[in-house]
């Protein structure tokens, strides 16, 4: 197994009241990870010595849930902080006395990690190298200058590789899920609910980079099906609220629709051309364009 | 290339599975387009009017007015197209306020390319001679 991961590197798992369940741990286990890994866990779990029992209190990294909520714009006055929003921003403000520069921020229920190429298509071919795969995309995070990038879904690619213009399905600038980070390039994430679309949609319409590449792809079980964490947030408050918290922040491209789905919910709907600037290359810029048509 | 061979003949792979990975870059077109078409503020006046017509103290419709903008919206691919055919003052003060992205040195680009085909050859290297998990 390959380990070319700088020391400055680190995986936090965001995790809250599954101290016996994290399956994201036992999944990078089977690929091998073998790097930095700690467990970001708020102070209003009460499973926090069961973590550390687990884990070794080492890697089980508790913050101020109440004091991260209040520095940060939750989008609602519900007074409910079961939800990731806190423990993703206090990443940026743990990693330092970690001696971390650069991080990814996971989920604790990634049943595998799967190459999504287009040869791939409906085989299963689950990442062996872990280490490998995670220093090829922080070499590319750094490189870009984004603010995060991220691993796929593996339920974006229902309906296929094809946008149907026979380009690789999935060229959007969302960034959702798994994020990796930078301590030098730090942003905050907004709206306790639905904070990863809140937060590239808002950031990315002022020219903030996210990215998703998608030849990897995490796969999860079914949302808003599994019990504890956000889960009971969402069962509360409903799926409207949580898309709509998006729209507050970029009305003017992002609307509250219908998701076509074996369970239909109300989901975001996000108009891209209206919502991020154009990536263009440096050519551009240096005017060598024709212009066909002078307005 | 092996593994293609493992979902049937070569060929028929690459024709069933022709889709291109390109990196997220956007191609300006030739034509620039008219500068009253990037940005469609109809809601935001529509906004404003009423804000004007109230009663609210002066503060208020000021704070209002700003809020309003944020319903104007931008078409950015036609906004691309308009910055390729701009004054290099025009250019610098686009880039300013975010409303293009310029990939520099195309570390964008051409990392994403490399990293696609990093995972590729991890891929390769890791089901050499393996049938995929079930």
């Amino acid at each position: 197994m390959s380990n070319l991961l700088p020391d400055t590197f680190a995986v936090f798992i965001l995790t809250h009241g599954r101290p016996d369940n994290v399956i994201t741990y036992k999944t990078l286990q089977k690929c091998g990870y073998t790097g930095r890994l700690y467990f970001i866990v708020d102070n209003e779990d009460k499973t926090v010595e069961r973590y550390r029992q687990n884990f070794g209190a080492e890697r089980v990294i508790v913050f101020d849930k109440k004091a991260e909520a209040d520095a940060c714009d939750e989008g609602n006055n519900f007074d409910e902080r079961r939800t990731i929003l806190m423990a993703r921003n206090a990443c940026f403000d743990l990693a330092p006395a970690l001696g971390v520069t650069h991080f990814i921020q996971l989920d604790d229920d990634y049943t595998d990690v799967r190459f999504k190429l287009p040869e791939t298509t409906n085989s299963l071919f689950i990442v062996k190298d872990f280490n490998r795969l995670l220093a090829s995309f922080l070499k590319f995070f750094i490189e870009s200058g984004a603010c995060s990038i991220a691993f796929a879904q593996n339920g974006d690619f229902l309906g296929g590789f094809d946008n149907g213009k026979g380009i690789y399905r999935f060229q959007k600038r969302k960034c959702m899920n798994s994020f990796f980070c930078s301590t030098e390039r730090p942003f905050k994430f907004i709206g306790a609910m639905n904070e990863d679309v809140n937060t590239y949609s808002t950031i990315g319409s002022r020219g903030g980079i996210f990215l998703t590449v998608p030849m990897v792809a995490l796969n999860q079980n079914a949302t808003q099906s599994k019990r504890g964490g956000i889960t009971e947030m969402y069962l509360r408050f409903g799926t409207y609220c949580k898309a709509f918290t998006t729209v507050m922040m970029q009305p003017s491209s992002v609307k509250v629709s219908m998701m076509r789905s074996k369970n239909p919910r109300i989901h975001h709907s996000i108009n891209w051309d209206c919502t991020v600037p154009c990536i263009l290359r440096e050519t551009v810029k240096q005017n060598l364009l024709p212009t066909a048509a002078k307005a | 290339m092996k593994q293609l061979m493992m979902f049937g003949c070569e060929d028929e792979a690459e024709q069933k599975y022709s889709s291109k990975i390109e990196a997220p870059i956007y191609e300006p077109k030739n034509v620039k387009p008219h500068l009253l078409t990037l940005c469609d503020d109809y809601k935001t006046k529509a906004l404003i009017r009423e804000i004007e017509e109230s009663t609210l103290p002066p503060e208020e419709k000021d704070f209002l007015n700003i809020a309003a903008q944020r319903h104007s919206v931008f078409h950015y691919e036609r906004i691309a197209d308009y910055y390729a055919h701009s004054t290099p003052e025009m250019q610098r003060l686009m880039e300013k306020s975010a409303l293009v992205i310029i990939d520099f040195n195309a570390a964008i680009e051409n990392g994403f390319v490399r990293l696609c085909d990093e995972i590729r050859g991890q891929f390769l290297e890791e089901y050499a001679d393996e049938q995929p998990t079930t």
